[in-house]
């Protein structure tokens, strides 16, 4: 870790802080009946809840994993011996690791931003640029491609690409005349690349502070990979959009023109703000808090999004402040004892729907906190590193493949990315990998892998949208025909595929390879 | 470091044996021990460290190469002072 801040007491913190991490997985004080293996017993167990959850039943519920994590840690308690204080005081110990904690900050404020330009009808903006293009049948999968890649790059989020994508682009490519499995692999597509790319996606954020990178030099550097699997799956999606059977609906409808808003795109401003300023490396709160102020100012201005779109307080009628005070913008009365009571808007719901993953994450932490201090992660480490990753190649292939499958049996992607982490992280450092390669490692594969299978949680979330257009009110001429079952689709998720090949291929050839003696990492976003 | 610089960084395959010149310093994580002394290994190249603390394994140092063998990838180095720690 080289954090070059210029405030030296935090640097002190962060390294006594690592430096009791070393002493803990050097030290076993947590003693399990089976050894140092049963320490592994809290995060197994979450593996196996997490695939027979979504993976089996294909129940796409971050807070169901957070039971699962709850109760994995309490049955790995009755495994520890002695005094159960101390297997107690870890759960703390790992709930407070700064790993955690820089994350959550970033994913808070990444949150704000992309409702608030979601709110702001950036979508709408795309939409008007689809239409205003008039495509046709075979082109219609590229283009969906690159506006749901922009449109995920923006929000950081490819889960709520998906759903906005499959509720309004699919059925108006279908209605086109587009073949619906390619469509919906497009979709995917794109979200693979904005969760791999944007600078506020919660797998960007954990792939940058694990490897102990600056977000904005991690973003710079995973470029090259993602262009060159971008190019390959766009021009996948015009060759197969021409060789593909297109379809044939009657009674076709201006769909996208409803929903068009050319103004949306101004936010296309905003995210270039939140890239530019990260990437220039200043720190993702403040680069990101930028990018919330340009797009608020948009919102009003043009008239996007009213301030009270962003942020609202509802008072009770009864209450005589709320009522003298109801002239303010973000201030409005409702009937007293309304479940309408209450506060909302973008930044309130934009960094709410971050609740669950973050008690996740504190959770699972703390289950990883609990296996270095069994004895159980070291175990892993050290087969790995003695039998497996026995040179550099076979490190990064190590890597890539590891990344991968526990993406595979872990279905959403972040908490994939968190249990993987350290792995990578220590594999990679006793080769001297550079973190931002590191990341890039993690990342590209985490994005990918969570978009490819029929049980993975982003191909889930458009398959439940993508049913729940079957007999909508808007769309009659939508029926159970046009559903792409997700058993379809894993092959034509180009993005996904080839970003999983660049990196094979980067691991066994040593394409973007890059040393810790090559360049250091720019201040870290450490909170 | 420039704009073009960032993304364009790495951009080209990287062998798996990087050289070092004698009298270049640089960063790098312990990352095992050679006997008693404790090495640095980076990528398939390994650098013997000489006057590393005690407990150097996988933090970060920076260190200046004294020898470097381009035929076999093994050169010494001495230990110049800690500047980071691992991830985890």
């Amino acid at each position: 870790m080289v954090d070059k801040g210029d405030d030296p007491p935090k640097e002190e913190d962060v390294a006594e802080e690592l430096a009791d991490a070393r002493e803990a997985r050097s030290e076993s004080r947590i003693e399990f009946y089976g050894g140092p293996a049963a320490s592994a017993i809290p995060i197994a167990l979450f593996i196996a809840w997490a695939i027979f959850q979504t993976g089996l039943l294909r129940i796409s519920d971050t807070t169901g994993l957070v039971a699962g994590m709850l109760v994995s840690l309490i049955v790995g308690m009755f495994f520890a011996k002695g005094d159960w204080a101390t297997y107690a005081n870890t759960i703390f110990e790992g709930m407070t690791q700064r790993v955690a904690a820089t994350a959550i900050v970033a994913w808070l404020w990444a949150g704000m931003f992309a409702q608030t330009i979601q709110d702001g009808q950036f979508v709408g903006g795309l939409v008007w640029a689809a239409d205003a293009l008039s495509v046709g049948p075979t082109l219609f999968p590229a283009v969906t491609f690159i506006l749901a890649a922009l449109l995920a790059t923006g929000i950081g989020t490819g889960y709520g690409t998906t759903i906005a994508f499959s509720g309004l682009f699919f059925p108006a490519g279908v209605l086109v005349g587009a073949n619906p499995v390619l469509l919906f692999g497009a979709i995917l597509s794109g979200a693979v690349f904005g969760d791999n790319l944007a600078p506020v996606s919660d797998t960007t954020i954990v792939s940058a502070v694990t490897q102990d990178s600056d977000i904005g030099g991690v973003v710079a550097s995973r470029f090259k990979y993602a262009i060159v699997a971008a190019v390959l799956a766009f021009v996948s999606y015009l060759v197969a959009g021409s060789v593909m059977p297109t379809v044939d609906v009657a009674g076709a409808a201006n769909v996208l023109g409803e929903q068009a808003e050319p103004l949306g795109l101004v936010h296309l401003v905003s995210i270039g703000v939140v890239i530019f300023t990260a990437v220039r490396g200043r720190h993702i709160v403040e680069a990101i808090s930028w990018g919330i102020v340009v797009a608020a100012v948009a919102n009003v201005a043009f008239g996007l999004a009213s301030v009270s779109k962003m942020l609202v307080f509802r008072a009770p009628e009864n209450v005589a402040a709320a009522e003298s005070l109801s002239w303010l913008p973000f201030l409005t009365t409702v009937p007293a004892g309304s479940d309408q009571v209450g506060v909302g808007g973008s930044l309130y719901a934009g960094a709410a729907g971050f609740f669950p993953l973050i008690v996740l994450t504190l959770l699972i932490v703390a289950g990883a906190r609990i296996m270095i201090r069994g004895g159980g992660f070291e175990a892993i480490q050290n087969f790995l590193l003695e039998r497996v990753a026995t040179n550099v190649r076979r490190a990064e292939t190590t890597m890539v493949l590891g990344t991968a499958s526990v993406n595979a049996m872990i279905t959403i992607n972040t908490a994939a990315e968190i249990a993987i982490a350290p792995y990578v992280a220590r594999i990679g450092e006793r080769f001297n990998v550079n973190g931002y390669r590191r990341a890039n490692i993690l990342d590209a594969n985490t994005s990918a892998l969570g978009y490819i299978f029929p049980w993975a949680g982003g191909v889930l979330v458009g398959y439940v949208q993508i049913q729940s257009l079957v007999g909508s009110e808007n769309f009659q001429w939508f029926t159970r025909e046009f559903v792409v079952n997700p058993a379809e689709v894993w092959p034509f998720v180009f993005h996904g595929w080839f970003l999983f090949g660049v990196f094979v291929v980067s691991a066994l050839t040593g394409f973007g390879l890059e040393y810790t003696t090559d360049r250091e990492s720019e201040e870290v976003a450490r909170v | 470091m420039s704009l073009r610089k960032k993304y364009f960084a790495g951009l080209g395959f990287r062998t798996n044996k990087p050289e070092f010149e004698p009298g270049e310093e640089i960063s790098a994580f312990v990352t095992g021990h050679d006997g008693d002394a404790p090495v640095a290994r980076i990528g398939d190249t390994i650098l013997r460290v000489e006057g590393a603390p005690g407990n150097a394994l996988d933090t970060r140092i920076r260190l200046r190469v004294e020898e470097f063998d381009d035929n076999d990838h093994r050169g010494t180095a001495t230990y110049l002072e800690t500047v980071g720690q691992s991830s985890f």
